[in-house]
């Protein structure tokens, strides 16, 4: 379908999210890894010492660890050049801190998240959005409402400021410690932007809010981190979205995210990611629930050229419990390795992972999935279900679940099943005169429904129209 | 690299004294002093892994201390019906060498990973069954206790096109035997076409041994090899049951059953490759831990590019009796092949208390119900298991198993 003879159809949202920007930037760091790299990073954003002290020692251990080459089945990173990749660009606008009116923004950046829908839909149905346009948060508004109760929602170097204390305590400390994995460590090395969440004890965020990342400088690495803070209680969802245009020279996006649900809180984390298919895309993102908390991670995993991603909770209170949904889409040229990973370290915990794939032209899609449920955690339950669907012969689609029980007193199930495209079903839907293309995306979309039907409805309307996109190959 | 060097008091001499003690001819000592060779390279066979942590620790194994070769001794049956040839290893190379030659290590690799090549260099002992066309036979039976502080066993079925055969090992060991043993069994089955095999195994060794198998058939076209798979004794095993379904239209199934107790540590693989159109596998197995025992179960189905309409099926359940036991599973799917329905599951529990309630509610003792729930869980895999033979003793030693 996406064979160099395909006609590429120019569409609105082929229009939304394969558009360029000519690069503007005011810093724009030198390639690679280095300890002048990082201090300059640090200086540039006029950081704490203490700050710094975390990033050196962070560089130090992702030059000790190895890259991670030895999983079964993993995605080839032989072509991603840490070296190559200008981990920082400032980019060129009035204020550091973000201005919060879209009307202050230079316009071809405005220009880029009007084209992406997002002060549309900030109007409509936001608490706050954040917008990052490469390094650095360049919008940030949270709704009076909310800040009068205490909720913060601003860009993650500025709350190193403004909150030191609370981020000296979360920040890469004991959720996502640097020398968890490479890529976190080279993300506690030179991240940047990002947003910081905190929510009041027993205050309910009705509406969500989102921040929106967005890479538009060939070879260029983006980094932000995400701080979700929810006291006892609380009660707020947190959506991301991303995008890049396609370039010749390879991207790397390696997010942190570390998520602390007190006790009896809510949060829900949706990010429908849609990197372009030159991009790495290798995060870690981590919750930890104390007890009755609740951690939700919704994923839409679309784009990119190669994705290592298998969010985390770590449930370490009693009662806590996770849910995790994921749809991972591959087309051709894609490996889409992604998963969830669920630790289970308190009695009474509940974890329940549903995960659904599609690939085609020569697409991979792996799930790879680690439960533990540790000796002590009795009466815990999980069940997972995976999903894959099918295309064609090109493709691949892999289950790999790890499940670790150390504990008699619980339930454990998983499952998965595989199959290919239905030609009764195609061959029911053409006999009610629909074409071929037509009643492959309305199976597609049958299949998925479960998923999407727990996403806010734009961002079910977004990955909808992402996956009928997919299918025509019109997504660069 | 592997860190566990045994070869050090290994020697060419020694590999050469036993196959001259077989009379072997020259390629297969050639194949045995290339496998001795290769040690030095040879890492031990894949376990699995996360971040952090080797689930089945087979550097611990201290060779050192078992493996010797020379002073290998067990009391063997190898017997069948009159129209197929159950052979010892030095009267299949007198009658069979051609075939030997053709089938020996064309399955396994001998060089597939160090244990492999430790049994291939060392083996004394091993059964080659030939079963001619159009031949049908039951009762080929294998029993073999070991008297030495190693055994390194080595099993080659050949069928030829349509005939049957059902196999039946088991292996145990000797009474006199102090301190820890080791045991490898290596058995490779060339199914060919349009022939079934049945290959039932029964482990029960000394839970002083640590055992090492791998069991691999490859199926011709319309081929059919059906595992069972029995693991109680060792305080460690590491065994890989699997089938290349290489010929269109082959089938297999491999039904597995478990039971670890006291400190027992097994690591079972079970592997199908669909590589060919039209293929069936089923894979089943159950298993129970109880004290501070342990189970590692990984299950494969890869799918290849060419194999068309495939449909392949996997099931894994494990019964958890105690706290301290801990069970893995990794059920693996790869499928490169659209035209698949695949499948797997793997659940892991305790006995259900409302049943052990309602069971002692009516007068039985809760001992009992517990035994008699754990024997309906094994219930499904029994089921499945065509040898009668098979089925009861394991039966019998799942409730000895319970009783004690």
């Amino acid at each position: 379908m996406s064979s160099e003879q395909d006609h590429l159809k120019e569409t609105d949202t082929e229009a939304r999210f394969d558009f360029k920007q000519k690069e503007r930037s005011a810093v724009r760091s030198e390639k690679g890894l280095t300890e002048e790299v990082i201090r300059m990073i640090s200086e540039d954003k006029d950081e704490p010492e203490w700050m710094l002290e975390r990033r050196l020692r962070a560089l130090k251990q992702y030059h000790a660890m190895p890259m991670p080459t030895d999983w079964p089945g993993q995605p080839d990173l032989s072509e991603l050049d840490v070296e190559e990749i200008v981990p920082y660009i400032r980019p060129d606008v009035d204020k550091r801190e973000g201005v919060d009116d879209w009307d202050e923004l230079p316009d071809d950046i405005k220009d880029t998240f009007e084209k992406l829908g997002i002060p549309e839909a900030e109007r409509k149905a936001l608490s706050g959005v954040g917008a990052q346009y490469e390094s650095e948060i360049v919008y940030q508004n949270m709704q009076e409402q909310w800040e009068e109760k205490g909720v913060v929602f601003m860009n993650m170097d500025q709350a190193v400021k403004e909150h030191p204390e609370i981020v000296k305590e979360h920040f890469m400390t004991t959720c996502v410690p640097p020398s968890d994995n490479k890529f976190a460590a080279l993300h506690g090395a030179v991240w940047s932007g990002g947003s910081f969440v905190y929510v009041p004890e027993d205050v309910t965020v009705e509406m969500p809010v989102q921040a929106y990342f967005r890479m538009n400088s060939e070879g260029m690495g983006q980094f932000e981190h995400t701080l979700i803070v929810a006291e006892p209680g609380s009660e707020v969802h947190y959506i991301e979205g991303c995008s890049a245009p396609k370039y010749g020279k390879h991207n790397l996006h390696s997010g942190g995210v570390e998520v602390f649900v007190k006790e009896g809180a809510h949060v829900q984390y949706s990010t429908v990611q849609n990197w372009s298919k030159n991009t790495f895309n290798l995060n870690t993102k981590r919750a930890l629930v104390d007890a009755d908390g609740t951690m939700e991670w919704i994923s839409g995993s679309m784009g990119s050229k190669a994705t290592m991603l298998y969010p985390c909770s770590i449930l370490k209170g009693r009662g806590a419990t996770d849910t995790h949904i994921t749809i991972a889409f591959a087309g051709e040229g894609q490996d889409i390795d992604t998963g969830a990973k669920v630790y289970h370290n308190a009695p009474n915990t509940k974890s329940t992972i549903e995960s659904k794939s599609i690939s085609k032209d020569g697409g991979r899609t792996n799930y790879r999935g680690l439960v533990h449920i540790a000796d002590g955690a009795e009466g815990s339950s999980t069940a997972v279900e995976c999903d894959a669907l099918m295309f064609d012969n090109e493709s691949t689609s892999d289950t790999m679940p790890y499940m670790e029980i150390e504990e008699s007193k619980v339930d454990v199930a998983h499952e998965a099943t595989v199959g290919k495209i239905g030609d009764e079903d195609i061959f029911y839907l053409q006999s009610r005169g629909l074409d071929d293309d037509d009643a492959k995306k309305m199976i597609v979309a049958g299949f998925i429904e479960p998923i999407t039907e727990e996403l806010p409805i734009e961002y079910a309307v977004e990955l909808n129209r992402l996956i009928e996109l997919e299918m025509e190959g019109s997504l660069g | 690299m592997s860190t566990t060097q045994v070869h050090a008091n290994l020697t060419d001499a020694q590999v050469r004294e036993i196959s001259g003690n077989l009379e072997e001819p020259e390629w297969m000592l050639e194949t045995r002093l290339d496998a001795l060779e290769a040690l030095e390279t040879l890492d031990m066979p894949d376990v699995i892994r996360t971040p952090g942590r080797d689930w089945t620790n087979l550097h611990g194994l201290d060779f050192e201390a078992f493996v010797d070769p020379l002073n290998a001794a067990e009391d063997k049956d190898q017997v069948g019906p009159e129209d197929v040839d159950v052979l010892s290893w030095g009267d299949a190379l007198a009658e069979h060498e051609e075939l030997v030659r053709e089938h020996f290590g064309s399955i396994i690799d001998p060089q597939e990973n160090y244990l492999t090549a430790l049994s291939t260099a060392l083996f004394t002992t091993g059964t080659v069954i030939y079963v001619p066309e159009g031949v049908d036979a039951e009762d080929v039976t294998i029993r073999t206790e070991q008297h030495s502080r190693s055994l390194f066993n080595y099993t080659l079925v050949i069928t030829e096109e349509s005939s049957s055969v059902t196999i039946l090992e088991r292996q145990s060991t000797g009474t006199a035997l102090e301190d820890e043993q080791y045991y490898s069994g290596i058995v490779e089955i060339a199914a060919g076409e349009n022939s079934y095999v049945q290959y039932g195994s029964l482990q029960n060794l000394d839970e002083d041994s640590y055992c090492f198998t791998a069991k691999r058939g490859e199926t011709d076209t319309y081929a059919t090899i059906n595992w069972i798979e029995g693991n109680i004794g060792t305080k460690l095993t590491k065994t890989e049951t699997s089938t290349l379904l290489a010929g269109d239209s082959s089938e297999t199934q491999i039904v597995g059953a478990f039971f670890g107790h006291n400190d027992q540590h097994f690591d079972l693989d079970v592997k199908v490759w669909h590589r060919a159109e039209h293929t069936t596998a089923d894979l089943v197995t159950r298993g129970v831990t109880d004290d501070t025992a342990r189970s590692v179960y990984e299950g494969v189905q890869n799918v290849g590019r060419d194999a068309w309409d495939t449909s392949s099926y996997q099931r894994e359940n494990t019964l958890m009796l105690s706290d301290e036991s801990e069970a893995d599973a990794s059920p693996k799917l790869i499928i490169n092949n659209h035209d698949t329905e695949a499948s797997h599951s793997a659940t892991v529990g305790q006995i259900d208390e409302e049943d052990l309630l309602y069971m002692t509610s009516r007068g039985v003792s809760p001992r009992l119900a517990r035994n008699m729930l754990v024997e309906g869980f094994f219930v499904p895999v029994l089921e499945e298991v065509a040898v009668d033979e098979l089925r009861e003793d394991l039966e019998t030693l799942i409730r000895e198993r319970l009783e004690n």
